[in-house]
């Protein structure tokens, strides 16, 4: 556990922010400019890639995810996310044994303050 | 803005196609092929290529942030994926109030398959301002 990857640093571009509505099928004016409330995900990676979990099970799975959102996140900003693996487990249900392992992202913006922490589950099935 | 529980909120109603989840592969950087490619969708196990789990988020953040508009700000969003959904099928997307206490606010969220099942859950949390 604790297994963290190296930071990613990205700018927020008005073009990315565009394409990212458009592609969820997002009309909000508000977005042109503004970060709707997924769009951190596009930005840097949500998961390590771990070869050990790959090896488990023939799926990835997407459990759940939870944002938690500090500040909003307009165009131009440069978040940093920093990503580890908070824990991992494995539980066997009626389909067989599953893996999941949760994710913890944090961004923070170029001010140096944190403006979204995301958790995720990714389960191997 | 008065709120109180069991106030429902105006539903959305997606229509996610395949087109989409290639749209939507490329503008968030989410390669796996269970989004687009039928046969090895299948391979795995899947019924055919399915929504990202994410998309199915961006569908209900979108439903939270019309209702909510200006009058506030989201804090707090989260999701639980329980089944899969397939593009060329409707993504009816609905909220209710669950908590009203001060200007804090909270909803519970899901999305539903066109057979009423609920393959998304979620809850969001809102502070309003205006």
């Amino acid at each position: 556990m604790g297994v963290a990857a190296p930071p990613v640093t990205a700018t927020v571009e008005a073009g990315h922010l565009k394409r990212f509505a458009e592609a969820i099928g997002d009309p909000n004016p508000r977005w042109l400019s503004e970060a709707p409330p997924t769009f951190l995900v596009a930005i840097a990676p949500t998961s390590i890639h771990l070869e050990e979990a790959e090896e488990y099970g023939k799926g990835w799975l997407n459990g759940g995810n939870r944002f938690e959102y500090l500040e909003p996140v307009k165009v131009g900003d440069r978040i940093t996310a920093t990503g580890k693996v908070a824990d991992a487990y494995e539980k066997t249900g009626s389909s067989g044994s599953l893996l999941f392992i949760i994710f913890e992202t944090e961004y923070v913006n170029q001010h140096g303050r944190p403006v979204a922490r995301l958790r995720g589950t990714a389960i191997r099935r | 803005m008065t709120l109180k529980v069991g106030d429902e909120i105006p539903e959305l109603v997606k229509h996610p196609t395949t087109r989409q989840l290639v749209q939507y592969a490329g503008a968030q950087g989410d390669f796996y092929e269970i989004h687009y490619d039928q046969d090895y969708a299948r391979s795995v196990g899947l019924p055919g290529v399915i929504l990202h789990g994410l998309l199915k988020a961006s569908f209900l953040g979108q439903l939270v942030t019309d209702w909510l508009g200006d009058r506030g700000t989201l804090q707090a969003f989260e999701v639980s994926y329980r089944g899969v959904d397939q593009p060329g099928r409707p993504y009816r997307c609905r909220g209710k109030v669950t908590k009203v206490d001060g200007d804090q606010v909270e909803l519970a969220v899901w999305g539903e398959d066109p057979d009423g099942n609920r393959t998304t859950l979620g809850s969001a949390a809102v502070v309003i301002t205006g």
